[in-house]
């Protein structure tokens, strides 16, 4: 009598574990369900106004947060000290991370409907930077994250409130905003890359 | 070197500067590659900011009067490079500066500050 419930127990045991089993690996329904969707997106700002009204003013307060002034009083250096001048910068830094999300909804327009290029004959006008967009939108895709990784680095030096981290990540902003400007916007202006000339004689 | 830097405003300098000009225009929309410029005079003010350093001089006319001039030039990590730092600078101490003018406004030219690393000590 006490095998045969020793028996049963382990019977149930397989059985249950059996179950489990086959409930793991029991092919997904037919119809698995839908991936929600993309929320309906829609642009307001033309890129160029996200540029000029949201990217720009925050990076300044960014690349401005801490620098050195020298003039006749001597040599000040600046940079955020409190708690609240350090809220302030990650603030800004946040901004230009997210808005470069923005950059990469396909159905923003460059710029509206028959604005002409900031600098005819050295930047392209709005319609070929969009053709350009389209046609190499993995690169396009590919220098927002770099802008977006950038910024994390400053993030990063906000959040240990090391002012020479956030000043070196500043020229890797730089560079990376001035890499794409050079592909998208006036890839006919010539001239080396940034380092090239930086060490050019 | 303390009391004296020649800013050398090469025209790769020139173009690298220019390109990441204020919303980061090219060199071409803002400044005149055909308009170069050689200014001597007393550094007034510095900027050692990113993206680009901004350097302000008085220059002394054949008159007498004094034109303040602005220096867009590089950024402080290309000028480190260059052994260039903030520390060299000191106003009051004497410039000679080569650039190249602007083309919208007076008296703004656009360089990149010649350092020990690339022999602009040696102009």
């Amino acid at each position: 009598m006490k095998r045969f419930r020793h028996c049963l127990v382990v019977a149930a045991v397989l059985l249950v574990a059996a179950s489990v089993y086959a409930g793991c690996s029991t092919p997904a329904p037919a119809e698995a369900p839908a991936a929600a969707a993309d929320p309906p997106f829609q642009p307001i700002a033309t890129v160029r106004e996200v540029m000029n009204s949201v990217i720009d003013p925050s990076i300044d307060e960014v690349w401005n947060s801490v620098q050195t002034v020298v003039d006749d009083k001597g040599m000040t250096d600046h940079a955020p000290v409190t708690d609240e001048q350090w809220a302030e910068v990650r603030r800004h830094a946040l901004v230009v991370g997210e808005a470069a999300n923005l950059l990469l909804m396909h159905d923003r327009p460059v710029a509206h409907p028959g604005e002409p290029s900031l600098a005819p004959g050295v930047e392209l006008p709005p319609e070929e930077i969009r053709s350009l967009i389209d046609r190499n939108p993995d690169a396009w895709s590919s220098y927002v994250l770099q802008l977006q990784d950038s910024m994390k680095l400053a993030l990063a030096a906000i959040d240990k409130k090391d002012t020479q981290a956030l000043f070196d990540a500043g020229e890797q902003i730089d560079t990376t905003c001035e890499n794409c400007h050079s592909v998208f916007w006036y890839p006919n202006a010539g001239g080396p890359t940034p380092t090239a000339a930086a060490s050019a004689r | 070197m303390k009391t004296k830097i020649i800013l050398a405003l090469l025209t790769a300098g020139v173009l690298c500067a220019g390109q990441s000009a204020l919303a980061h225009h090219p060199f071409a929309a803002e400044y005149d590659a055909e308009k170069p410029v050689t200014l001597t005079g007393t550094l007034s003010r510095m900027e050692w900011v990113n993206p680009h350093s901004w350097i302000y001089i008085d220059v002394k006319q054949p008159d007498g009067t004094v034109q303040k001039w602005t220096i867009e030039s590089s950024g402080p990590g290309a000028m480190s490079r260059r052994g260039l730092k903030k520390t060299d600078f000191v106003a009051g101490m004497s410039l000679v500066v080569k650039g190249y003018a602007g083309r919208l406004k007076p008296a703004i030219a656009i360089g990149t500050v010649g350092g020990p690393n690339d022999g602009a000590d040696k102009q």
